[in-house]
């Protein structure tokens, strides 16, 4: 009988001792913390997706005039691409300068000044 | 708020929604991270990965589970595979993992210990139980979740679990019963 209730007594005791919090913390700002990662996060996501339609909407336009020129008005492409293959180097530096320029306005300046806004918050 | 607007708000960039996801479940994640990994040093970054994969992956949570269950989840496999990349030993997914077989519990032959100190002493004997032990300790006593859940937590089958967690209640028992047996007195008294 005695050592029944020593059982049952051990059992509640353990139950007890299973439902108490371990000894690990978290900081108390945690939340705070994980949710300036996240904003971050998202508006380095949304500004580089704004970035890949202004760019895909910039190479669109280049195509059409391209198809428009070269089916309706009848353009050479022969000497367009002869004109590409002998000035490749201002070709590519023109067009890596106006995607630096498009990347750094809609993506690296936005994020930023999204960045020094939290901060100051 | 229930799991599906709060999802749909994260998903829209709302960073309070966040905020209040992360605060509603921090003490679970930490529990789950805390009791695998038991190395205060990394709870706090590997609470933060679990939390940022929890973004990442939040826009895959269908609402078949409840959120508090998909988010345990993240915590469990991050926290194993931390242990996987730490190259511990105590992973083994055997029926009977080493620390439980023959083993000898010399700590309790030593001087007796004062009442006040067998929480102390109990909660380091959870702690030196295989992972798979504590896990489900923790998420069925600590957390609360159902068998099923925990099945969904951790990929165990709900046998193993079962018996996962009536050995380790048994081993804890055993320790608590030579305590008292050392001590000479009865430690439950204020159960009686």
């Amino acid at each position: 009988m005695l050592n029944d209730e020593k059982h049952t007594n051990a059992d509640k005791w353990l139950v007890d001792m299973l439902k108490s919090e371990p000894n690990f913390v978290l900081p108390d700002n945690f939340a705070d913390r994980m949710a300036e990662k996240m904003s971050r996060k998202f508006a380095w996501s949304l500004y580089l997706h704004e970035f890949a339609i202004y760019a895909g909407a910039i190479l669109g336009v280049i195509a059409v005039l391209a198809a428009v020129h070269i089916f309706l008005a009848g353009a050479d492409w022969k000497s367009w691409t002869k004109f590409a293959g002998e000035n490749i180097e201002i070709v590519v530096s023109t067009a890596f300068l106006l995607f630096f320029v498009l990347f750094t306005d809609r993506v690296l300046l936005r994020y930023f000044m999204h960045r020094s806004k939290i901060d100051s918050v | 708020m229930d799991d599906a607007a709060l999802v749909q708000q994260i998903l829209n960039g709302n960073s309070n929604a966040f905020r209040f996801l992360v605060a509603k479940h921090q003490r679970l994640v930490l529990h789950v991270v805390g009791r695998i990994v038991q190395r205060q040093e990394d709870v706090e970054d590997i609470c933060q990965e679990v939390f940022m994969k929890v973004y990442s992956k939040i826009g895959k949570f269908r609402g078949e589970s409840k959120l508090s269950t998909w988010i345990a989840r993240i915590a469990y496999n991050t926290s194993i595979s931390y242990l996987r990349k730490e190259d511990r030993d105590e992973l083994s997914y055997d029926e009977r993992p080493a620390l439980v077989a023959g083993e000898t519990d010399e700590s309790t032959h030593r001087q007796p210990l004062e009442n006040v100190e067998v929480k102390k002493y109990l909660m380091l004997k959870i702690e030196e139980l295989p992972v798979q032990y504590r896990t489900v300790l923790t998420l069925f006593h600590l957390e609360q979740f159902s068998y099923r859940e925990i099945e969904e937590i951790t990929g165990m089958p709900e046998g193993t679990i079962k018996s996962y967690l009536s050995r380790a209640r048994k081993i804890l028992k055993e320790k608590l019963e030579k305590v008292a047996e050392i001590e000479k007195t009865n430690i439950f008294t204020e159960y009686a």
